[in-house]
C-alpha cells in the first residue's frame, strides 16, 4: 500500500506545491486503498472516484501553470454524509434520504473545495447522526480498524469519518458533533478531532440533529492537520445566523509547541473518577507530560455537571423530534429501530421541560466559563471506555455495569450544551490495543489554544502516529 | 408527579398525530419516564437563570 495514504495533510500539501507528487497520484492511491479495504470497513456510502480524479487533474494543471494554490490544494478529504453536496446524493445515513440530491453545497464544503481540497466521497454515519456508536442498518456498520477480528464500533455518529481516516483511506474528514460525534470516534479510532466553539463554523447546508447543539469540525490524524483543515472552514457565514463575526485566529501560527506557563485544569469528579482505569491512567500520564513542559495543573470540579444528561435530554430530544416529525408520521418504518425509538421520545418532552433544559445550559456554561477565567484549558478523558463490540449494550466501569450508549456520550455532551471548543487526541492504548482519547476544552473562540496544547502534546508522544496493524 | 402509563402515553401520542402500537408505547415508556423524572428531580435552578436560547433581531 502506498505510503502516500499515511502522509499528513500538511505534508501532502507541501509535496504537491513543490511538485514532489501529483494530486492525481495522491487521489489514485486513496481510491486504490478504498477499493482494497472498504468492502469490509464500510466507511464510505458514496465514492466519487471520477469527480475526484477530474478535480485532481485540474489541481495538477494549476500547479504546472504556476497558479495560486489554496491551503488544501490537491489534498483529499471525506465528508460525513450529512453535508449537502450539489449534484451528489446526501443520505444522512438514512433510507429516507437515500436518493436525495441537494442543489447546493454546504458552506463548509464550498469553503474546503475553494481552499483546494478534493472530495473523495461521502462517509457513513449513525442514521441521521442520532447515536454515539456509529451503527447503520442501511449501509452497514463501519468496522473499527483497530481490531481486525472483532467487529467493534468506531464511535459515532461520525463513524465512517473515524474508520476512513484511521485506516488511511482518507487523510482528513468532516464530522459533526451534537453530543460527541466528532470526539467519540476520534477517541475510539485513535484520531485527532476538534469540535469548535458553537458559532465558529457554519452549519448551513448540514442536516441538523439538534440545531442549538450541532457543531461542525474536522477529524484528522494530527492536531496540526486539524488546524490546517479548520482554518478555511471557520468564520462568519450569512447563511447561518448563529455564526460569529469574531475574527478567525491563525491556527497554524498558534502551533508553537510551547506549554510553559499554561494553566491546566483537570476535571476530576464525574470525568476522571467516572472513567475506566486505563482511561484514567492515560489522562493522568498526559497531564504529567504537559506538566513536564512547564504547564501548571490543578483539579477542577463543575458543581452542576450531574445535570448535563437531563439538560441534554430536554434540549436535544425535542429539537430532533421537531425536525423529523413529519417523517415519523408518514415514513416511520423506514428508520432503523434504535433511531426511530430515540426520535419518538422527543414527542413527550413538554415546552416547560425544554426551557428548563435551556436554563440548565446557562448554569453549566457559567460554571465552565468561571473555571476557564483562571485556567487556559481543561482536561478530561474523551470517553470512559474503549471501542465495544457491535451489539454489546452494557459495559463494566469499575464495579458497575453501565449502558454503552450513555457511557460513550457522558464526558463529551456537556460541551455541546455549553458550546465551548473541545478536541480529542489519542493518549494511549488499552492492553487489547484499542485507542483512548484525551479531551482538551478551551475558552469560547479560543480554538488556537486548544490546538496548541493538542499539537504540543503530540510533539511529546507518538500515539497519533501509530497505525492499525490490519491496515498498515 | 403522577405515574406515567401506556394509556397516558397513548393519549399524548394521539394528540400529536402519532399512532403507536401497544408494543411501541411500552418500549417508549421507560425512556420517557427516565427523562421526565430526571428533569423533575432538578429543583434548585437560581430564579435569575435565563434560558440559553436567545432571540436577536439584529
Amino acid at each position: 500500500m502506498s505510503e502516500l495514504c499515511w502522509t499528513s495533510m500538511t505534508e501532502l500539501r507541501r509535496m504537491i506545491a513543490t511538485k514532489k507528487v501529483s494530486p492525481v497520484e495522491v487521489v489514485r492511491a486513496h481510491l486504490d486503498r478504498i477499493a482494497a479495504l472498504d468492502g469490509k470497513l464500510k466507511s464510505y456510502i458514496t465514492v466519487l472516484a471520477d469527480a475526484a480524479l477530474a478535480a485532481a487533474r485540474a489541481a495538477e494543471a494549476a500547479v504546472t501553470s504556476g497558479g495560486t494554490l489554496g491551503p488544501l490544494h490537491g489534498v483529499p478529504v471525506g465528508l460525513k454524509d450529512l453535508y449537502c453536496t450539489k449534484g451528489v446524493r446526501t443520505t444522512g445515513g438514512s433510507k429516507i434520504l437515500a436518493d436525495w440530491v441537494p442543489e447546493e453545497d454546504a458552506t463548509v464544503v464550498a469553503r474546503l473545495v475553494g481552499a483546494g481540497a478534493i472530495v473523495l466521497g461521502k462517509l457513513n454515519m449513525h442514521e441521521f447522526a442520532y447515536g454515539p456508536e456509529g451503527l447503520n442498518p442501511h449501509y452497514g456498520t463501519p468496522w473499527n480498524p483497530w481490531d481486525a477480528k472483532t467487529h467493534r464500533v468506531c464511535g459515532g455518529s461520525s463513524s465512517g469519518s473515524g474508520a476512513s481516516v484511521a485506516a488511511g483511506i482518507c487523510p482528513g474528514a468532516l464530522g459533526s458533533d451534537t453530543g460527541g460525534s466528532i470526539r467519540i470516534p476520534a477517541s475510539l479510532c485513535g484520531l485527532s478531532g476538534i469540535k469548535p466553539t458553537y458559532g465558529r463554523v457554519s452549519r448551513a447546508g448540514v442536516l441538523p440533529l439538534a440545531w442549538s447543539m450541532d457543531h461542525v469540525g474536522p477529524m484528522c490524524r494530527s492536531a496540526a492537520d486539524c488546524a490546517l483543515m479548520l482554518a478555511p472552514m471557520a468564520g462568519y457565514d450569512p447563511r447561518d445566523p448563529t455564526t460569529s463575526v469574531l475574527p478567525v485566529a491563525d491556527y497554524a501560527a498558534a502551533l508553537t509547541g510551547q506549554l510553559k506557563g499554561l494553566r491546566v485544569g483537570i476535571l476530576r469528579s464525574f470525568f476522571l473518577e467516572g472513567a475506566g482505569p486505563a482511561q484514567r491512567a492515560a489522562v493522568e500520564a498526559a497531564a504529567k507530560a504537559l506538566a513536564g513542559q512547564g504547564a501548571s495543573m490543578e483539579d477542577v470540579d463543575l458543581k452542576s455537571i450531574n445535570l448535563a444528561p437531563a439538560a441534554s435530554h430536554a434540549v436535544l430530544a425535542p429539537e430532533a423530534y421537531a425536525y423529523h416529525e413529519a417523517w415519523l408520521k408518514t415514513r416511520a418504518s423506514e428508520y432503523g429501530a434504535d433511531v426511530r425509538e430515540r426520535l419518538r421520545v422527543g414527542a413527550f418532552v413538554t415546552g416547560a421541560e425544554y426551557v428548563k433544559g435551556q436554563r440548565l445550559r446557562t448554569l453549566l456554561k457559567n460554571e465552565v466559563d468561571a473555571a476557564l477565567a483562571k485556567l487556559d484549558v481543561l482536561l478530561a478523558p474523551t470517553t470512559p471506555i474503549e471501542a465495544t463490540a457491535v451489539g454489546q449494550d452494557e459495559v463494566r466501569i469499575g464495579d458497575q455495569s453501565l449502558p454503552v450508549r450513555a457511557s460513550l456520550i457522558r464526558f463529551t455532551r456537556p460541551f455541546n450544551l455549553t458550546g465551548h471548543p473541545a478536541a480529542s487526541v489519542p493518549c494511549g492504548f488499552t492492553a487489547e490495543g484499542l485507542p483512548m482519547g484525551l479531551q482538551i476544552i478551551g475558552r469560547p473562540f479560543d480554538e488556537a489554544t486548544v490546538l496548541r496544547v493538542a499539537d504540543a502534546y503530540q510533539r511529546l508522544t507518538d500515539w497519533h502516529t501509530r497505525r492499525p496493524a490490519a491496515t498498515a | 408527579m403522577e405515574k406515567l402509563t401506556v394509556d397516558a402515553l397513548r393519549t399524548q401520542a394521539k394528540a400529536q398525530g402519532l399512532e403507536l402500537s401497544d408494543a411501541e408505547l411500552a418500549a417508549l415508556l421507560p425512556l420517557v419516564e427516565a427523562g421526565r423524572n430526571g428533569l423533575a428531580a432538578i429543583r434548585d435552578i437560581p430564579p435569575e437563570t435565563e434560558p440559553a436560547s436567545q432571540f436577536r433581531i439584529f
